[in-house]
């Protein structure tokens, strides 16, 4: 009986198959999730800033690369080997342009960039990264398999 | 910045007499019954928002208007997508079929009910702390509700562990709900405070 594991904003959770890992309404956060496809284990970030740059206190699981660190201590603590490791990222969405605003500080596209940052620090290959636009992702992971299932509203759903 | 129960207490009277003049408005342009929550006012860790919004991934439609002027923040009117129906129906006058994602006009109708809302909240905030505020363009949204308010927390590309604001739930008879939040910024929250002398 497989259970699903809801990640909330700013959180992470890990998980072992056949269990799937959710997270709901994403909109410029991004949803990381990673698994060890050989032991069948995996987590998922739900982040919601690029970096905590040095910003004592507060929820580490916030940013993207303390939430990276969090998520990899715990994934590497169920034996996961850190070789196998892959991920696959959603979210990062740009919800709303107001006319006549600078676009440079999109914090979708800051956070797309700062996660893939981390993944590249860990040497984790980035399968998927299925991000921008402007709309909102429910995601599902499935830690066995690595699938990814990307819900939208308007926008359809698809198994990546 | 800490608040205290008697802070909370005043911004629950901002909210109530706000957002009392916001629900008039509506019902004066759907000719409609509208009634009105008592407004909460939360200081939660964002964290908790999902358990004031209900589900995350449920569709609804968000207008987005920003509150410019000395004591600055965001009002945000929120409905279930069926309740936004309603409204547009109510609004055109007719009961045909229209899609609030892709119709124009439809949404434009949306946007214009979110100005008329947000405005006779913020005449009634200028005239309780003699701040002029005046409503941005608004926007809207028609989307994952989670997804919508993670955009309109994030927008300056900081968060506090903390959001307060105030909520308003707005019910019209028949089968209109809808949820009108503001959240003052940082500083706006002093200022609005101190000129209620608090």
């Amino acid at each position: 009986m497989s259970v699903i594991i809801t990640v909330g904003m700013a959180d992470y959770k890990t998980a072992r198959s056949p269990d799937l890992l959710l997270t709901a309404g994403l909109g410029s956060c991004i949803g990381i999730c990673i698994h060890d496809p050989f032991l069948k284990v995996g987590g998922m970030a739900h982040i919601m800033l690029p970096m905590a740059s040095g910003s004592l206190g507060g929820n580490p699981a916030k940013y993207a690369d303390t939430a990276m660190a969090l998520l990899m201590k715990e994934i590497a603590s169920m034996g996961a080997n850190k070789s196998r490791l892959r991920a696959k990222i959603a979210g990062g969405a740009q919800m709303f342009s107001f006319p006549g605003k600078p676009q440079i500080l999109k914090i979708g596209d800051r956070n797309a960039e700062a996660v893939e940052l981390e993944l590249k620090k860990y040497g984790i290959p980035l399968l998927i990264a299925d991000i921008g636009g402007s709309f909102g992702r429910t995601i599902h992971f499935d830690v066995a398999t690595g699938d990814l299932r990307i819900r939208t509203i308007n926008h359809g759903e698809k198994v990546v | 910045m800490e608040v205290t129960q008697f802070q909370l207490d005043a911004l629950r009277e901002i909210g109530n007499i706000g957002s009392g003049n916001a629900a008039t408005a509506l019902s004066t342009l759907l000719q409609r019954r509208i009634d009105m929550s008592v407004p909460k006012v939360w200081a939660v860790p964002f964290e908790q928002v999902s358990d004031i919004v209900g589900q995350l991934d449920m569709p609804q439609a968000v207008i987005y208007v920003k509150v410019e002027g000395e004591a600055s923040g965001k009002a945000v009117f929120f409905f279930p997508v069926e309740s936004a129906e309603i409204v547009v129906h109510a609004l055109f006058g007719t009961s045909e079929p229209m899609d609030l994602y892709t119709d124009e006009m439809a949404q434009s109708a949306l946007k214009e009910v979110g100005n008329i809302l947000v405005s006779s909240f913020l005449v009634a905030l200028t005239q309780f702390s003699g701040i002029p505020l005046q409503p941005s363009v608004p926007a809207l949204a028609v989307d994952m509700i989670g997804a919508i308010l993670d955009a309109i927390f994030l927008e300056e590309g900081t968060l506090d562990d903390t959001v307060l604001f105030i909520d308003t739930q707005l019910s019209g008879i028949p089968k209109i709900e809808g949820q009108f939040i503001f959240l003052p910024d940082e500083g706006s929250l002093k200022k609005l405070l101190g000129a209620m002398g608090l």
